[in-house]
Protein backbone atom coordinates (compact mmCIF):
# COMPACT_ATOMS: atom_id res chain seq x y z
CA UNK A 1 0.00 0.00 0.00
CA UNK A 2 1.74 3.29 -0.79
CA UNK A 3 0.65 6.82 0.83
CA UNK A 4 -2.28 7.48 -2.14
CA UNK A 5 -3.81 4.38 -1.00
CA UNK A 6 -3.74 4.96 2.30
CA UNK A 7 -4.92 8.16 2.39
CA UNK A 8 -7.74 6.96 0.32
CA UNK A 9 -9.32 4.32 2.81
CA UNK A 10 -8.85 6.34 5.71
CA UNK A 11 -12.51 7.16 6.13
CA UNK A 12 -13.45 3.86 5.19
CA UNK A 13 -11.45 2.72 7.77
CA UNK A 14 -12.57 4.65 10.87
CA UNK A 15 -15.76 3.79 10.15
CA UNK A 16 -15.15 0.14 9.96
CA UNK A 17 -15.88 -0.18 6.32
CA UNK A 18 -13.00 -2.23 4.98
CA UNK A 19 -12.76 -5.93 3.92
CA UNK A 20 -11.48 -7.92 6.16
CA UNK A 21 -7.86 -8.53 3.89
CA UNK A 22 -7.86 -4.62 3.45
CA UNK A 23 -8.07 -3.49 7.00
CA UNK A 24 -4.95 -5.94 7.88
CA UNK A 25 -3.01 -4.42 5.26
CA UNK A 26 -4.27 -0.98 6.05
CA UNK A 27 -3.14 -1.70 9.66
CA UNK A 28 0.27 -3.15 8.72
CA UNK A 29 0.64 0.69 6.66
CA UNK A 30 -0.05 2.21 10.12
CA UNK A 31 2.68 -0.12 11.94
CA UNK A 32 5.03 1.03 9.72
CA UNK A 33 4.18 4.32 9.69
CA UNK A 34 3.91 6.42 12.61
CA UNK A 35 3.00 9.53 11.22
CA UNK A 36 -0.20 7.98 9.43
CA UNK A 37 -1.08 6.37 12.89
CA UNK A 38 -1.00 9.92 13.85
CA UNK A 39 -2.56 11.28 10.52
CA UNK A 40 -5.71 8.20 11.43
CA UNK A 41 -5.98 9.28 15.31
CA UNK A 42 -6.23 13.02 14.21
CA UNK A 43 -8.65 12.43 12.09
CA UNK A 44 -11.04 10.34 14.16
CA UNK A 45 -10.79 13.08 16.90
CA UNK A 46 -11.95 15.99 14.83
CA UNK A 47 -14.98 13.79 13.77
CA UNK A 48 -15.28 14.08 17.53
CA UNK A 49 -15.02 17.18 17.74
CA UNK A 50 -17.15 18.00 15.13
CA UNK A 51 -19.96 15.86 16.04
CA UNK A 52 -19.34 17.48 19.37
CA UNK A 53 -19.87 21.10 17.91
CA UNK A 54 -22.90 23.19 20.06
CA UNK A 55 -26.25 22.58 18.52
CA UNK A 56 -28.11 25.39 17.73
CA UNK A 57 -31.65 25.68 18.35
CA UNK A 58 -34.70 27.43 17.47
CA UNK A 59 -36.37 30.05 19.58
CA UNK A 60 -39.01 29.83 21.25
CA UNK A 61 -41.50 31.41 19.18
CA UNK A 62 -40.42 29.82 16.10
CA UNK A 63 -43.67 27.38 15.69
CA UNK A 64 -46.01 30.86 16.31
CA UNK A 65 -44.44 32.54 13.90
CA UNK A 66 -44.43 29.79 11.67
CA UNK A 67 -48.05 29.59 12.48
CA UNK A 68 -48.36 33.56 11.55
CA UNK A 69 -46.77 33.40 8.02
CA UNK A 70 -49.20 30.07 7.64
CA UNK A 71 -51.88 32.20 8.02
CA UNK A 72 -51.51 35.24 6.35
CA UNK A 73 -50.37 32.93 3.10
CA UNK A 74 -53.73 31.80 3.28
CA UNK A 75 -55.97 34.74 3.89
CA UNK A 76 -53.77 35.93 1.07
CA UNK A 77 -56.05 33.70 -1.20
CA UNK A 78 -59.15 33.35 0.45
CA UNK A 79 -59.62 37.37 0.19
CA UNK A 80 -58.70 36.84 -3.64
CA UNK A 81 -56.26 39.81 -3.20
CA UNK A 82 -53.74 39.79 -5.90
CA UNK A 83 -50.55 37.67 -4.67
CA UNK A 84 -47.20 39.41 -5.05
CA UNK A 85 -45.26 38.80 -8.22
CA UNK A 86 -47.85 37.18 -10.09
CA UNK A 87 -49.71 38.70 -13.62
CA UNK A 88 -53.63 37.85 -13.45
CA UNK A 89 -52.91 34.66 -10.90
CA UNK A 90 -50.12 33.70 -13.52
CA UNK A 91 -46.07 33.71 -12.91
CA UNK A 92 -44.50 36.34 -15.10
CA UNK A 93 -43.29 32.98 -17.86
CA UNK A 94 -46.76 31.31 -17.17
CA UNK A 95 -48.57 35.09 -18.57
CA UNK A 96 -45.76 35.40 -21.32
CA UNK A 97 -46.60 32.24 -22.70
CA UNK A 98 -50.35 32.70 -22.85
CA UNK A 99 -50.48 36.14 -23.86
CA UNK A 100 -48.14 34.94 -26.94
CA UNK A 101 -50.66 32.06 -27.71
CA UNK A 102 -53.75 34.39 -27.38
CA UNK A 103 -51.50 36.63 -29.94
CA UNK A 104 -51.28 33.80 -31.91
CA UNK A 105 -54.95 33.01 -32.01
CA UNK A 106 -55.58 35.95 -32.41
CA UNK A 107 -53.43 36.12 -35.72
CA UNK A 108 -54.38 33.04 -37.32
CA UNK A 109 -58.02 33.73 -37.20
CA UNK A 110 -58.18 37.04 -39.19
CA UNK A 111 -55.67 35.14 -42.00
CA UNK A 112 -58.13 32.98 -42.24
CA UNK A 113 -61.67 34.40 -42.10
CA UNK A 114 -60.56 38.38 -43.47
CA UNK A 115 -62.67 39.19 -46.18
CA UNK A 116 -59.88 40.42 -48.46
CA UNK A 117 -58.42 36.69 -48.33
CA UNK A 118 -61.59 35.38 -49.38
CA UNK A 119 -62.03 37.22 -52.69
CA UNK A 120 -58.60 36.12 -53.26
CA UNK A 121 -59.04 32.64 -52.65
CA UNK A 122 -62.63 32.50 -55.22
CA UNK A 123 -60.68 34.14 -57.91
CA UNK A 124 -57.99 31.62 -57.81
CA UNK A 125 -60.38 29.09 -57.64
CA UNK A 126 -62.40 30.01 -60.72
CA UNK A 127 -59.85 30.90 -62.86
CA UNK A 128 -58.68 27.84 -62.82
CA UNK A 129 -61.61 26.26 -63.23
CA UNK A 130 -62.72 25.55 -66.28
CA UNK A 131 -66.17 24.58 -66.73
CA UNK A 132 -67.96 27.86 -65.61
CA UNK A 133 -71.29 27.49 -65.75
CA UNK A 134 -72.60 30.89 -64.30
CA UNK A 135 -72.85 33.90 -66.81
CA UNK A 136 -71.35 36.38 -64.89
CA UNK A 137 -69.15 34.04 -63.97
CA UNK A 138 -68.36 33.61 -67.95
CA UNK A 139 -68.05 37.32 -68.43
CA UNK A 140 -65.75 37.85 -65.81
CA UNK A 141 -63.75 34.72 -67.51
CA UNK A 142 -64.22 37.26 -70.44
CA UNK A 143 -62.45 39.91 -68.82
CA UNK A 144 -59.93 37.92 -67.60
CA UNK A 145 -59.24 36.72 -71.20
CA UNK A 146 -58.92 40.14 -72.38
CA UNK A 147 -56.76 40.90 -69.77
CA UNK A 148 -54.36 37.92 -70.45
CA UNK A 149 -54.49 38.83 -74.32
CA UNK A 150 -52.91 42.46 -73.17
CA UNK A 151 -50.76 41.01 -70.98
CA UNK A 152 -49.47 38.54 -73.81
CA UNK A 153 -49.03 41.53 -76.39
CA UNK A 154 -46.84 43.17 -74.11
CA UNK A 155 -44.61 40.39 -73.71
CA UNK A 156 -44.91 39.11 -77.53
CA UNK A 157 -46.81 36.21 -77.45
CA UNK A 158 -48.33 36.78 -80.81
CA UNK A 159 -49.96 33.71 -81.08
CA UNK A 160 -52.08 33.87 -78.26
CA UNK A 161 -53.08 37.20 -78.98
CA UNK A 162 -54.16 36.54 -82.59
CA UNK A 163 -56.60 34.35 -81.69
CA UNK A 164 -58.02 36.29 -79.01
CA UNK A 165 -59.16 38.86 -81.29
CA UNK A 166 -60.37 36.73 -84.16
CA UNK A 167 -63.30 36.05 -82.00
CA UNK A 168 -64.35 39.96 -82.23
CA UNK A 169 -66.26 41.51 -84.65
CA UNK A 170 -64.93 43.34 -87.01
CA UNK A 171 -66.58 47.10 -86.79
CA UNK A 172 -64.18 48.88 -89.02
CA UNK A 173 -66.29 48.89 -92.56
CA UNK A 174 -69.54 49.99 -90.61
CA UNK A 175 -67.67 53.39 -89.38
CA UNK A 176 -68.65 56.24 -91.27
CA UNK A 177 -67.62 59.87 -90.86
CA UNK A 178 -70.28 62.60 -90.81
CA UNK A 179 -68.49 64.67 -93.75
CA UNK A 180 -68.47 61.49 -95.98
CA UNK B 1 -58.41 24.61 5.49
CA UNK B 2 -58.71 27.35 7.66
CA UNK B 3 -60.31 25.62 10.68
CA UNK B 4 -57.87 23.47 10.87
CA UNK B 5 -55.16 25.75 11.17
CA UNK B 6 -56.56 26.91 14.51
CA UNK B 7 -54.93 23.85 15.66
CA UNK B 8 -51.59 25.36 17.34
CA UNK B 9 -47.92 24.29 17.16
CA UNK B 10 -47.09 23.26 20.36
CA UNK B 11 -43.96 21.36 20.81
CA UNK B 12 -45.58 20.09 24.53
CA UNK B 13 -48.64 18.21 22.49
CA UNK B 14 -49.28 14.34 23.55
CA UNK B 15 -47.87 12.94 20.00
CA UNK B 16 -44.65 13.31 21.07
CA UNK B 17 -45.04 10.97 24.10
CA UNK B 18 -47.09 8.79 22.44
CA UNK B 19 -45.71 4.90 22.12
CA UNK B 20 -46.88 4.49 18.25
CA UNK B 21 -44.23 6.43 17.19
CA UNK B 22 -44.81 7.54 12.91
CA UNK B 23 -41.85 7.24 10.62
CA UNK B 24 -41.35 10.81 8.75
CA UNK B 25 -42.87 8.97 5.31
CA UNK B 26 -46.30 7.76 7.45
CA UNK B 27 -46.63 11.63 8.34
CA UNK B 28 -45.87 12.95 5.23
CA UNK B 29 -48.29 11.21 3.40
CA UNK B 30 -50.98 11.72 6.57
CA UNK B 31 -49.87 15.58 6.21
CA UNK B 32 -50.66 15.19 2.29
CA UNK B 33 -54.10 13.53 3.24
CA UNK B 34 -55.73 16.32 5.55
CA UNK B 35 -53.70 15.78 8.78
CA UNK B 36 -52.50 19.20 10.13
CA UNK B 37 -51.15 17.40 13.56
CA UNK B 38 -49.07 15.28 10.66
CA UNK B 39 -46.96 18.81 9.81
CA UNK B 40 -46.77 20.06 13.17
CA UNK B 41 -44.93 16.60 14.22
CA UNK B 42 -42.93 16.60 10.98
CA UNK B 43 -42.41 20.32 11.94
CA UNK B 44 -40.88 19.95 15.74
CA UNK B 45 -38.74 16.90 14.36
CA UNK B 46 -36.79 19.11 12.05
CA UNK B 47 -36.95 22.21 12.94
CA UNK B 48 -33.44 22.35 15.60
CA UNK B 49 -31.99 19.65 12.97
CA UNK B 50 -32.67 22.26 9.92
CA UNK B 51 -31.54 25.32 11.79
CA UNK B 52 -28.16 23.53 13.03
CA UNK B 53 -27.65 22.40 9.56
CA UNK B 54 -28.59 25.69 7.88
CA UNK B 55 -26.19 27.59 10.50
CA UNK B 56 -23.38 25.98 9.69
CA UNK B 57 -23.46 27.16 6.39
CA UNK B 58 -24.69 30.70 6.94
CA UNK B 59 -22.95 31.41 10.80
CA UNK B 60 -26.05 33.43 11.72
CA UNK B 61 -28.55 31.87 13.59
CA UNK B 62 -31.71 34.53 12.99
CA UNK B 63 -31.14 33.96 9.52
CA UNK B 64 -30.84 30.05 9.56
CA UNK B 65 -33.94 30.14 11.76
CA UNK B 66 -35.88 32.42 8.84
CA UNK B 67 -34.45 29.79 6.20
CA UNK B 68 -35.78 26.68 7.97
CA UNK B 69 -39.22 29.23 8.14
CA UNK B 70 -38.87 29.06 4.83
CA UNK B 71 -38.69 25.71 4.38
CA UNK B 72 -41.90 24.48 6.25
CA UNK B 73 -43.68 27.14 5.01
CA UNK B 74 -42.45 25.08 1.44
CA UNK B 75 -43.36 21.51 2.81
CA UNK B 76 -47.02 23.20 3.92
CA UNK B 77 -47.49 24.27 0.62
CA UNK B 78 -45.69 22.06 -1.71
CA UNK B 79 -46.94 18.84 0.24
CA UNK B 80 -48.21 17.10 -2.66
CA UNK B 81 -44.96 17.41 -4.52
CA UNK B 82 -43.42 14.98 -2.26
CA UNK B 83 -43.34 11.12 -3.75
CA UNK B 84 -42.39 8.47 -1.58
CA UNK B 85 -39.14 7.69 -3.56
CA UNK B 86 -36.69 8.73 -1.41
CA UNK B 87 -36.92 9.71 2.44
CA UNK B 88 -38.69 12.50 3.78
CA UNK B 89 -35.45 13.53 5.43
CA UNK B 90 -33.48 13.72 2.03
CA UNK B 91 -36.47 15.53 0.60
CA UNK B 92 -36.45 18.27 3.41
CA UNK B 93 -32.81 18.82 4.07
CA UNK B 94 -32.32 19.62 0.03
CA UNK B 95 -34.98 22.43 0.42
CA UNK B 96 -32.73 23.74 3.08
CA UNK B 97 -29.90 22.92 1.21
CA UNK B 98 -30.91 25.01 -1.93
CA UNK B 99 -32.76 27.87 0.21
CA UNK B 100 -29.40 28.37 2.57
CA UNK B 101 -27.03 28.02 -1.40
CA UNK B 102 -29.53 30.94 -2.45
CA UNK B 103 -28.71 33.32 0.19
CA UNK B 104 -25.26 32.32 -0.43
CA UNK B 105 -25.49 33.44 -3.48
CA UNK B 106 -26.60 36.65 -2.68
CA UNK B 107 -24.15 37.19 0.04
CA UNK B 108 -21.34 36.64 -2.13
CA UNK B 109 -22.53 39.32 -4.44
CA UNK B 110 -22.97 41.64 -1.59
CA UNK B 111 -19.57 40.50 -0.25
CA UNK B 112 -17.96 41.22 -3.38
CA UNK B 113 -18.56 44.65 -2.64
CA UNK B 114 -17.48 44.41 0.94
CA UNK B 115 -14.47 43.32 0.08
CA UNK B 116 -13.38 45.75 -2.41
CA UNK B 117 -13.57 48.67 0.39
CA UNK B 118 -11.83 46.68 3.41
CA UNK B 119 -8.13 46.95 3.82
CA UNK B 120 -5.60 44.68 3.17
CA UNK B 121 -5.68 44.02 7.20
CA UNK B 122 -8.80 42.95 7.40
CA UNK B 123 -8.65 40.57 4.20
CA UNK B 124 -5.85 38.72 5.72
CA UNK B 125 -7.18 38.35 9.06
CA UNK B 126 -6.34 35.25 10.65
CA UNK B 127 -7.73 32.88 13.95
CA UNK B 128 -4.44 32.16 15.83
CA UNK B 129 -3.70 28.99 17.20
CA UNK B 130 -4.34 27.52 20.35
CA UNK B 131 -3.72 29.45 23.48
CA UNK B 132 -2.20 28.15 26.45
CA UNK B 133 -2.95 30.26 29.12
CA UNK B 134 -6.72 30.15 28.89
CA UNK B 135 -8.81 28.08 31.44
CA UNK B 136 -10.12 24.46 30.60
CA UNK B 137 -13.52 25.68 29.22
CA UNK B 138 -12.37 28.65 27.39
CA UNK B 139 -10.09 26.42 25.56
CA UNK B 140 -12.98 24.08 24.79
CA UNK B 141 -15.24 27.08 23.37
CA UNK B 142 -11.68 27.99 21.72
CA UNK B 143 -11.16 24.71 20.12
CA UNK B 144 -14.63 24.35 19.07
CA UNK B 145 -15.02 27.75 17.75
CA UNK B 146 -11.39 26.93 15.63
CA UNK B 147 -13.38 23.68 14.14
CA UNK B 148 -16.61 25.50 13.53
CA UNK B 149 -14.27 27.60 11.57
CA UNK B 150 -12.45 25.35 9.37
CA UNK B 151 -15.30 23.70 8.50
CA UNK B 152 -16.37 26.97 6.91
CA UNK B 153 -13.53 27.41 5.52
CA UNK B 154 -13.63 24.73 3.13
CA UNK B 155 -14.86 24.19 -0.10
CA UNK B 156 -18.50 24.67 -0.77
CA UNK B 157 -18.79 20.81 -2.28
CA UNK B 158 -16.74 19.64 0.72
CA UNK B 159 -18.31 21.46 3.36
CA UNK B 160 -22.21 20.17 2.41
CA UNK B 161 -21.12 16.61 2.58
CA UNK B 162 -19.04 16.86 5.86
CA UNK B 163 -21.75 18.94 8.14
CA UNK B 164 -24.40 16.36 6.27
CA UNK B 165 -22.05 13.44 7.74
CA UNK B 166 -20.45 14.66 10.84
CA UNK B 167 -22.68 16.94 12.55
CA UNK B 168 -26.05 15.78 11.01
CA UNK B 169 -24.70 12.03 10.97
CA UNK B 170 -26.46 11.41 8.27
CA UNK B 171 -26.03 7.75 6.01
CA UNK B 172 -23.91 8.29 3.11
CA UNK B 173 -27.12 7.04 0.78
CA UNK B 174 -29.26 10.04 1.93
CA UNK B 175 -26.26 13.16 1.24
CA UNK B 176 -25.94 10.89 -1.98
CA UNK B 177 -29.44 12.06 -2.49
CA UNK B 178 -29.42 15.51 -1.20
CA UNK B 179 -26.46 16.37 -2.67
CA UNK B 180 -27.26 15.02 -5.95
CA UNK B 181 -23.96 12.74 -6.62
CA UNK B 182 -23.09 9.46 -6.92
CA UNK B 183 -22.03 7.39 -3.05
CA UNK B 184 -18.73 7.17 -4.50
CA UNK B 185 -18.28 10.52 -5.32
CA UNK B 186 -19.63 11.08 -1.91
CA UNK B 187 -17.54 8.89 0.04
CA UNK B 188 -14.13 10.31 -1.85
CA UNK B 189 -15.40 14.30 -0.72
CA UNK B 190 -16.20 13.05 2.63
CA UNK B 191 -12.33 11.25 2.87
CA UNK B 192 -10.86 14.35 1.23
CA UNK B 193 -12.90 17.17 3.25
CA UNK B 194 -11.56 15.14 6.72
CA UNK B 195 -7.66 15.23 5.48
CA UNK B 196 -8.69 18.90 4.28
CA UNK B 197 -9.63 19.73 8.28
CA UNK B 198 -6.86 17.55 9.46
CA UNK B 199 -4.07 19.97 7.46
CA UNK B 200 -5.98 23.26 9.21
CA UNK B 201 -6.48 21.95 12.59
CA UNK B 202 -3.02 20.15 13.12
CA UNK B 203 -1.91 22.21 15.30
CA UNK B 204 -4.85 21.47 17.89
CA UNK B 205 -4.03 18.39 20.24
Amino acid sequence: MNRYQFEDLISEYIENELSFSKRKEFESYLEGNPDALEMVNAIRSNIKKAGALPKVKTSSDFNDRLLDRIRSKSDERTDGSPIKGLIFGFSPIHASIMMGLVIAFVFINIQLFSPAFDSQDTNLLYTTNEKLTDPDLRSLSKTNNAQNANLANLTGDSTYADSVYQSKKDYSKKIQFVND
Amino acid sequence: MKQNLSISLDMSSDKQHSPFVYTDEQLIARFQSGDEGAYIELVNRYKDRLTNFVYQFLGDVEQAEDIVQDTMLKLYEKKHYYREIAKFSTWIYTIARNLANTELRKRKRRKTTYLSRMSREEREYEIPAVQPNLDENLQNEFIMERVHQAIKKLPEHFKTVIILRDLEELSYDEISSIVGVPLGTIKSRINRARLQLQAELQDLK
